[in-house]
């Protein structure tokens, strides 16, 4: 196998892996802490890039436009818990995560109407030009992707292992109901998990812009390979969903290199449904059904 | 059939017959077509998302496979249209049952992502493979003919595709209203209390899971012979979404309700598209579908069932009439089972739960399982009505090995179990959450045994409440008339009377007095000695997951042992 033509084909991959592994930590993040799982967490990476390339399409300077497509990814994710998710915390789960659906599609509509059909692009923040790394010639907005990933990772982790706020994240990701007891405000907690999923969404949909166009109707795809990744995971340990997103990254890249891009999705998704399949069905083929996926 | 059944009967059956003599136009007549061929699938999408609570979010899938098996068939092969449909129809079955038993252990969100990714495993397929036309599709889908008979004009399949609806709707409600109906409910409110009264969970979600694919799959065949081509574009994402929102829109736990969304959805579509607004489609649907789910549960059809409840008087639930127990007889048991442990141990991590544990719980006996907290009773309950595995041991009723059975056997041997924290089936009355007790014998027979059981535990009149609404006491009454709808022939009950007052306690151990003469074999899990002592007839302590005692009542409460178990611990307010 040549070695850089595999890095070319890797490292791209780790590219849009990050992306993936930022959704995958706001997929285990909102879920730890309300129990849903938030299938709009695509649609946030969606909006941040489609703000930014329409504001900046406006004139609007860069810095601006980033600072502008993050808050609103923070205001939507808040928007997302007070409006929607508040309201039906005493239903059915299966209703709980519906209405992520439903919201998912909202954002998905309003983006849409606002910014249209077409795809938008956005030249490179500091320049469209490309550098060379073990070979493999890449674009210098990667760099942005890393380093905004590295930034946001430190910020996570650090805010989970440092402030009492991230602290009562952790606690109430082993024990919901332990960590009200202790005095944990459940729901200011959900509001701002979801706005700093929200944001984190969106900045990496703002970084990814310059290399991906950003469309309306990509958020899809950022919650499924999100999703994948934060399965893969465990669903707990928001670590493993970093690792396991970049894996999804990775292996999406590989598989459109070695086989075809129109095929990559369905390897994806296939080693998804394995994984699944040999978890409901070998893994667990204990006296009490699976229990993966919550109640 | 109930009179609300009847009404959306006759409703429906005018509906379809005026339409297209009301709106004889082919763009009017097409909306009508669309609509009914969503309409089929959507009944599935109730069954099991709506009773079974099972997010299977990518029934697309299912359509799409119908609608290019037809494409395929009709263009390529010249097969009949009809035969192609049920063909269709029987491939997405046959798929669904060889992929639904691992699929559906699978809970919640990662059932709703492993449906999601089958479908856009689906979608790279017809977009990469030759058979299927490539991104371009299949065109040249001849109109739909039955046996060779073409139903050439739009209104002669109108019809036919509204009769298909009403078909589909035929089957949700015969499955609605009997046993399986009710079994769903069960496993959507509680999937430990579902298998304690036999109620096989996995093979009713295969069956709803294998008969919502058949109606995803019509549907799609349906469709592609009005559009006349099909395209992986046809099926998308969206699809899926419109199917969802508009069960949700028309009632989620309503078979009609299916029917009505589907003819909702097509018909704001058209009214967006009138209106050139086709972008709004996304949010409308979307905010709908939150909005509804926020308002009105329930959807359209649980709205309007309400109001005809309140100006027609309904069903409304009569006020708790609690008859003197007694009044009715159930039946014996004429040869009362044996229940033997035998060194059974389980640990959870390095935490030995319950540790060599043997003791035989006496033919017809009130055997009370007791000690402090912590001791391991509950875990050891667990292991006995097969919701929990055991390390090591045998448990044996009536000299049959039981350790390896699943609840749902244990439970159709005649054990019947109560659970310490409720487990009623909240989406259910009174009266219906007994009768799935009767599961076992299936649906002849279920409400009289189940009102025979109320009765016998005396709550009459409480019928058609709903549980919740009941005080906690006799709640707990409802859950052991369910225990006794099974026909036990033996009855565990962990920790009854935790959270009753004094005069509900003295009639519960009543009750259970009477359960024992009817001949069943009585096991019962309490930490309050004051109970236990009055009522067993053999009782067998445990502590730190190991027996300590085992014996009449009174020599074991003069144990040393027991006695250090129950006030020689650090706090002396333990003592019971």
């Amino acid at each position: 196998m040549d070695t850089t033509v595999f890095l070319q084909l890797l490292l791209p991959g780790f590219t849009t892996g990050c992306i993936y592994a930022l959704v995958a930590l706001g997929f285990v993040l909102c879920a730890n802490v309300s129990g849903v799982v938030n299938f709009a967490q695509g649609e946030f990476v969606m909006l941040g890039g489609m703000a930014a390339a329409w504001l900046i399409g406006l004139g609007v300077p860069f810095a601006v436009a980033i600072l502008a497509a993050t808050a609103l990814g923070a205001v939507a994710g808040a928007a997302q818990e007070v409006l929607t998710l508040a309201p039906v915390r005493r239903q059915p789960h299966f209703i709980q995560i519906t209405t992520t659906v439903g919201f998912a599609v909202v954002l998905r509509g309003v983006t849409l109407i606002v910014a249209g059909k077409d795809a938008l692009s956005v030249p490179g923040f500091s320049g469209d030009g490309v550098f060379f790394l073990f070979g493999a010639i890449l674009p210098v907005p990667s760099l942005w992707v890393w380093s905004a990933t590295v930034l946001l990772l430190v910020g996570t982790f650090g805010f989970l292992r440092y402030t009492s706020t991230g602290r009562a994240v952790r606690a109430c990701a082993i024990n919901l109901q332990a960590a009200r007891l202790m005095g944990v405000n459940a729901e200011r907690l959900r509001v701002i998990v979801f706005a700093v999923s929200g944001a984190t969404g969106a900045l990496a949909g703002v970084v990814i812009t310059p290399i991906v166009l950003a469309s309306w109707d990509a958020g899809l795809s950022y919650s499924t390979k999100g999703f994948i990744g934060a399965i893969i995971g465990g669903f707990r340990s928001p670590s493993a969903a970093v690792g396991a997103g970049l894996f999804i990254g990775l292996l999406e890249a590989l598989s459109a290199g070695y086989v075809s891009s129109g095929w990559k999705d369905f390897i994806v998704y296939g080693v998804l449904m394995a994984w699944l399949l040999l978890q409901g069905g070998v893994f667990l083929r204990g006296r009490v059904d699976a229990t993966v996926g919550g109640p | 059939m109930s009179h609300k059944s009847a009404i959306a009967t006759v409703a429906f059956l005018v509906a379809v017959l005026l339409y297209p003599l009301c709106f004889p136009d082919s763009y009017h007549l097409g909306v009508g077509i669309s609509a009914g061929a969503m309409a089929v699938s959507t009944v599935g999408v109730v069954l099991l998302l709506g009773l079974a609570h099972q997010l299977a979010i990518g029934q697309a899938a299912f359509s799409m496979i119908g609608g290019y098996a037809n494409a395929i068939l009709c263009v390529r092969y010249g097969w009949d249209p009809f035969v192609a449909m049920v063909a269709g129809a029987l491939l997405a079955m046959l798929l669904a049952y060889a992929i639904a038993p691992p699929l559906l252990k699978l809970r919640g969100f990662v059932l709703a992502m492993a449906t999601l990714a089958l479908h856009l495993m689906l979608i790279v397929v017809a977009v990469q493979v030759d058979f299927t036309g490539g991104p371009m599709g299949v065109t040249g889908i001849p109109k739909f003919a039955v046996f060779g008979l073409p139903l050439s004009d739009d209104r002669s399949f109108f019809w036919f595709i509204w009769l298909l609806v009403f078909v589909a709707v035929w089957v949700g409600l015969r499955i609605d209203h009997s046993a399986i109906g009710r079994a769903l409910r069960a496993i959507a409110a509680s999937e430990q209390a579902a298998g304690s009264v036999g109620i096989d969970i996995t093979r009713h979600k295969v069956q709803m899971f294998v008969i919502g694919g058949g109606m995803a799959s019509i549907s799609g065949s349906l469709l592609v012979h009005y559009l006349r081509a099909t395209d992986p574009t046809v099926f998308g994402f969206g699809y899926s979404i419109n199917l969802i929102t508009g069960t949700i829109i028309g009632g989620l736990t309503s078979i009609w309700g299916g029917a009505l969304g589907a003819a909702i959805i097509i018909f704001l579509r058209e009214l967006l598209r009138e209106l050139e607004l086709p972008l709004w489609e996304s949010v409308i649907m979307g905010a709908l579908t939150v909005l509804v789910l926020i308002a009105f549960p329930r959807g359209i059809a649980g709205f309007v069932s309400r109001i005809y409840d309140r100006v027609v008087g309904g069903d409304a639930p009569q006020r708790v009439v609690v008859t003197e127990p007694g009044a009715v007889a159930l039946p014996t048991v004429s040869d009362p089972p044996t229940l033997v442990l035998d060194g059974v141990s389980r640990s959870f991590g390095s935490l030995r739960a319950v540790s060599g544990v043997g003791f035989t719980v006496p033919a017809g006996s009130i055997t009370a399982l007791i000690g402090p907290n912590g001791a391991g009773k509950t875990t050891l309950f667990g292991l006995i009505s097969g919701h929990l595995r055991l390390d090591a041991g045998v448990v044996r009723f009536d000299g049959l090995e039981i350790q390896t059975l699943q609840p749902r056997d244990v439970a159709r041997l005649g054990i019947g179990r109560t659970f310490q924290n409720l487990q009623l089936f909240d989406n259910m009355t009174v009266l219906q959450n007994v009768m799935c007790g009767h599961h076992r014998f299936g649906g002849a027979g279920a409400e009289q045994t189940a009102r025979d059981a109320l009765a016998f535990v005396g709550l009459q009149g409480a019928e058609n409440h709903d549980p919740a609404s009941l005080p906690f006491g006799h709640q707990r009454l409802v859950e052991i008339a369910r225990a006794l709808a099974l026909r036990p022939r033996m009855l565990m009950m962990d920790e009854p009377a935790s959270g009753l007052n004094d005069a509900e306690t003295e009639r519960l151990s009543e009750l259970i007095v009477r359960v024992a003469a009817l001949g069943v074999t009585v096991l019962l899990v309490e930490h309050d000695m004051r109970l236990v002592m009055g009522l067993a007839d053999h009782v067998v302590v445990m502590d730190h997951g190991e027996k300590i005692a085992e014996g009449a009542p009174e020599p074991v409460r003069s144990d040393p042992g027991v006695i250090a178990a129950y006030l020689g611990q650090e706090i002396p307010a333990r003592a019971a």
